[in-house]
């Protein structure tokens, strides 16, 4: 007694449903490939834009390129396609997931793919701070890198004449001799801070030639420990501490209401410590008429300064992919690796040249003259003062997201006076190891290259 | 009700009035951000009355981000998962309920417990199931060695075909079907209706499925359009699996792109909250417009029978 | 369990019924997460391959840590304070709703409004409202000066979060409770009116009562919900902080597997904040579902 008008109507949504199911487009006749990538927003748009002139500059190749709505997204659903063998060719992925990519024997290493897909690729090219962030610890490197920044000081020009100086602090004693002058002066906020560890903790380091693990920040093997919270980092942190209690420094992020950025921009405070790629949303955003520009991060007297670290993403290749679309991903590379190329990210946003020539070109043609691009040689100096050593390459630990997330809780402890500095850092190394220990024993048998 | 209680009333309107603004305050806000430009919406405080970029804000969103073909994406996946989830989600209540078989609360804790355990959890998984969705299926004949019986029995390997889900409306609305939200509300609907209906139909000699489709469902009308606006809205604002099962631009979903315009926390991203409000208001209307038309079908008291 | 008296006797029609749905679940559902608990057990590395049994190894970490607990902790005061707010505003704008005085259909037409707004516009929404300095809430710390730092006082970010996920839980709640109120039939109604009930007494005597069975299906779904599905208000306002005073048991599976990729920490984590929901909905199935009466 199964009414005949439920069958019908069951049958129709079923087909309407599995009918639906429309095959993509087939090429045509142009070679595919797929790229993923992380960034989002106005950035993505410049993703998607880059692709788009790949895809004009010639007949026979095509880019398809999809936008994953974020960095752990990208890196996520990479790992899930993976998995189930639907992986793109090309993915974007952030500093924080170089050494998953490292350990997982998916990727087609950058070195071996250029080699044996013929690409035009000098490595020597790139700036020795960039490249070894992305190479094995014996220099050969397995990403190409694509988007990348230092971190930089900016500063309030109008700020410093207040208080009759002209030229940014070079030394942290130096800075906190400007605050207590910007704070007598009348600003009520000298200096935004905020509890990111990329400017304040990992480029801090690094600048003063710094470790903030064993085993040459992990390059060496899995088994290195961290080692942050002894030391300068301490001393430094509980300056920071005795200035924000005093009120030469304020926090500013997203919770507060005001990024770190937008306090600089609009005026309100004067000092801030951010990536080089902020310099265009500074630009953008800042109240019409001020002054200000970017310096290098200060170092304590009595050490020597070392180059920061790069920031950013990289493109990974991944195995498993057919011929026709490894070529298609040659090309590809190859194409944005070409000096014009190099050139173009940086005139649409705030990342820096990632080569020497491009660099050079780039200075020649007067780029670093313009109102709106000064001062932006500053990061390409900051991460190129010295040749990395080993505490400035980079840093390689396994999960380093969640220790990231671990020293911020504990920075927000500290600053909010549930604990002192000495022991927040040393509950975030501790916690931090744990995830190291952890990390370790899930890749036994896997080495770091 | 004829009765005269000006106090009150009084009271209920302040209530509700305050209520109002409570709930309408932030929908304000994001009107309010939609409508300036990019440097106003980023001072702070942003002034809380409406700018005059509002018309060049929506303009700019809608043709960069493509809303059109993606609006309609969204639209069929919705309307799929709502009319799945209706009729899969009575039928099984209607199991539990109204028949008596040993499984039965085991069944229902069985659906029930899919509440319980969040999406993101077991994306990883779910999504090497919508590569192939026959593949638990062949696992277990492997496993349970059917396969290896029928090879010996009948000579012919049982080899599933794959059902491939990814870039398509199945894989789209097919796992949002299978949560239990629909199920459990039925339950509790068809707990309520009252026991001499259904011996009255007995003795009126009508079996299940009649009983069913003459009775019940047409009394479950007010469940159903108040199931059907939750499960709309609730597939609409879908953005973590259709991110990861869609990666072919075609198939993308509305919030998906609007994913994609919300400034992120990364460096250098500028905040271009504007034309991410615009497109979250443009993203919204389609579900409000589904709240509003629905409300007169399931606040409208229909059961008509008194008693 | 509360069930009918009076059912048919076919089970294979039964069983037809509700084969479709458990045909997805288990594909959908059981299956996939089957395989992510099973990481609970192992020492899963992100990209798959050869893994390591631990057997109880994760559990052991996850029960020795005590911000775990801290997130626990959290998680109740979470959803019992965000669920009771929920609800209780939700049925007093139902009730409210349901008189029927003039332009009540505007109110009603109005509050089914937050429902449709998806997270990141809530979240955004919420952060611009009580920031400190971003000039609406901040006229309090004018007058009391810090009074108000969700940025740096966890008590205040805990308020956010409950304020925030309260808020778009009302619509929800106001819808269901509106749909309950309205198939009350009038003539109960009028009968109490008739017998002298004022509007509060019957209110409290005879809609309330009857709206029994929409009361339990709300707390289930609105505790359930507030365990489960908080992860977005919670990324978005507070991101957990400060000092994982907004640490939601949620939100720690997330950044732990998706953001950390340790799948088998995540997977550990689930199992119990799986166990922990089941235990609390069996509780409430068990203890008040005793005292709803269906008919």
């Amino acid at each position: 007694m199964l009414s005949r008008r439920l069958i019908m109507g069951a049958a129709i949504a079923a087909s309407a449903i599995f009918g639906l199911s429309a095959a993509t487009a087939q090429a045509q006749g142009r070679q595919r490939f797929e790229y993923w990538y992380g960034l989002t927003g106005q950035l993505g748009e410049v993703m998607a834009d880059h692709c788009r002139r790949f895809n004009e500059s010639q007949t026979r190749y095509e880019a398809v390129c999809v936008g994953q709505g974020g960095y752990d997204r990208a890196e996520q659903n990479t790992i899930a396609a993976y998995r189930a063998r639907q992986h793109p060719t090309i993915v974007q992925i952030y500093d924080a997931g170089t050494v998953n990519f490292m350990l997982s024997g998916a990727t087609y290493n950058a070195v071996t793919f250029a080699r044996d897909f013929n690409m035009r690729i000098n490595w020597a090219d790139y700036f020795p701070g960039v490249a070894s962030y992305y190479a094995t610890s014996r220099g050969e490197m397995w990403s190409f890198p694509y988007n990348s920044s230092s971190a930089v000081m900016y500063w309030n020009r109008q700020a410093y004449r207040s208080i009759n100086r002209n030229e940014a602090a070079g030394s942290w004693e130096q800075l906190e001799r400007d605050l207590r002058s910007l704070k007598a002066a009348g600003h009520a906020c000298p200096m935004a801070i905020d509890f990111d560890t990329w400017q304040w903790v990992e480029q801090f380091l690094a600048v003063h030639n710094q470790p903030i693990a064993t085993r040459d920040n992990g390059y060496a093997g899995l088994n290195a420990e961290l080692s942050f919270n002894k030391g300068l980092l301490s001393t430094h942190l509980n300056n920071m501490k005795r200035w924000f209690d005093e009120g030469l420094v304020r926090i500013q992020t997203a919770q507060t209401g005001k990024t770190l950025v937008q306090a600089f921009a609009d005026g309100s405070c004067a000092v801030t410590m951010s990536s080089i790629a902020n310099h265009g949303v500074v630009g953008a955003t800042q109240t019409p008429g001020m002054e200000w520009s970017v310096a290098m991060l200060p170092v304590y007297e009595g050490y020597t300064r070392h180059n920061s670290l790069v920031g950013g993403a990289s493109l990974w290749v991944m195995q498993g992919k057919s011929r026709g679309e490894y070529e298609a991903a040659a090309a590809f590379l190859d194409w944005i690796a070409t000096p014009a190329e190099v050139q173009w990210m940086p005139t649409v946003t705030g990342y820096i040249p990632i080569t020497t020539p491009a660099f050079q070109q780039m200075t020649a043609a007067g780029f670093y003259q313009q109102p709106r691009f000064a001062g932006r040689e500053t990061s390409i100096t900051s991460l190129t003062f010295t040749p990395p050593t080993n505490n400035t390459r980079g840093i390689r630990l396994g999960n380093f997201t969640s220790i990231r997330a671990e020293l911020q809780s504990e920075l927000q402890a500290a600053f909010t006076g549930q604990k002192s500095v000495q022991q927040a850092l040393d509950d975030a190394a501790s916690r931090g190891n744990q995830i190291l220990r952890r990390f370790e024993q899930t890749m036994r048998g896997r080495e770091l290259p | 009700m004829v009765e005269r209680t000006p106090f009150l009333n009084i009271l209920t309107h302040l209530i509700l009035g305050a209520g109002l603004v409570l709930l309408l305050l932030p929908l304000w806000i994001v009107f309010v951000a939609s409508t300036h430009d990019f440097r106003t919406v980023n001072t702070v405080p942003m002034p809380l009355w409406p700018g005059s970029h509002m018309v060049e804000n929506y303009v700019f969103t809608w043709q960069q981000s493509q809303f059109g073909p993606k609006m309609l994406n969204s639209l069929i996946m919705a309307i799929g998962v709502t009319l799945g989830k209706i009729i899969i989600a009575s039928l099984s209540a209607y199991s539990i309920v109204y028949f008596r078989y040993r499984l039965r609360m085991v069944l229902f804790w069985l659906i029930f417990i899919t509440l319980m355990l969040p999406l993101e959890v077991r994306i990883v998984p779910t999504y090497a199931v919508a590569a192939n969705a026959l593949r638990p299926f062949q696992e277990i004949i492997n496993v349970t060695r059917i396969s290896d019986l029928a090879d010996l029995l009948f000579g012919i390997r049982i080899v599933l075909p794959e059902w491939q889900l990814l870039n398509s409306y199945t894989g789209l609305i097919l796992p949002l079907i299978a949560t239990a939200t629909g199920t459990f509300l039925y339950r509790q609907f068809f707990l309520t209706v009252p026991e001499e209906l259904l011996e009255a139909a007995k003795m009126d000699g009508s079996g299940p499925l009649r009983f069913f489709w003459d009775i019940l469902l047409p009394l479950s009308k007010a469940n159903m359009a108040a199931l059907g606006t939750i499960m709309f809205v609730y597939s609409w604002n879908q953005y973590l699996w259709p991110l990861l099962v869609v990666t072919d631009p075609s198939y993308g979903t509305a919030v998906m792109q609007l994913q994609r315009i919300v400034p992120g926390p990364l460096f250098g991203e500028p905040p271009r909250w504007h034309i991410a409000m615009a497109g979250t208001l443009m993203v919204m209307l389609p579900p409000l417009l589904v709240v509003v038309f629905m409300q007169r079908w399931f606040v409208r008291g229909l059961i008509s029978q008194d008693k | 369990m509360s069930g009918k008296r009076v059912t048919f006797k076919n089970t294979w029609l039964a069983v037809l019924l509700i084969a479709p749905q458990i045909f997805l679940i288990f594909t959908f559902f059981y299956w996939p997460a089957g395989e992510a608990l099973y990481w609970a057990f192992t020492l899963e590395p992100p990209f798959g391959g050869e893994m390591q049994w631990v057997g109880w190894q994760n559990f052991i970490t996850v029960f020795e840590d005590p911000l775990y607990w801290n997130s626990v902790r959290r998680s109740l005061i979470f959803a019992l304070c965000s669920a009771s707010i929920a609800m209780g505003i939700g049925l007093l704008l139902a009730l409210f709703v349901d008189r029927e005085l003039p332009g009540y259909r505007g109110y009603r037409f109005m509050y089914f409004w937050p429902y449709a707004v998806a997270a990141p516009a809530v979240g955004l929404a919420f952060r611009f409202i009580f920031a400190p300095d971003a000039g609406f809430i901040s006229a309090i710390n004018q007058w009391f000066p810090d009074l108000w730092n969700p940025a740096l006082d966890g008590f205040d970010a805990m308020i956010l979060i409950v304020v925030a996920n309260a808020w778009s839980m009302v619509a929800y709640n106001f819808i269901f409770f509106l749909a309950g109120l309205q198939s009350i039939p009038r003539s109960l109604i009028e009968a109490g009116a008739m017998d002298g009930a004022g509007v509060l007494r019957r209110m409290r005597d005879i809609q309330l009562p009857l709206l029994a069975p929409t009361v339990f299906f709300l707390i289930i779904i609105n505790i359930t919900d507030s365990f489960v599905n908080s992860f977005g208000i919670v990324d978005i306002t507070t991101g957990g902080g400060p000092a994982r005073a907004t640490d939601l048991m949620v939100f720690k599976i997330y950044s732990d597997g998706f953001k950390g990729k340790d799948y088998s920490l995540a997977a550990a984590q689930s199992i119990v904040l799986m166990g922990l929901v089941v235990l609390l909905t069996f509780f409430q199935f068990r203890y008040v579902e005793r005292r709803v009466h269906y008919n």
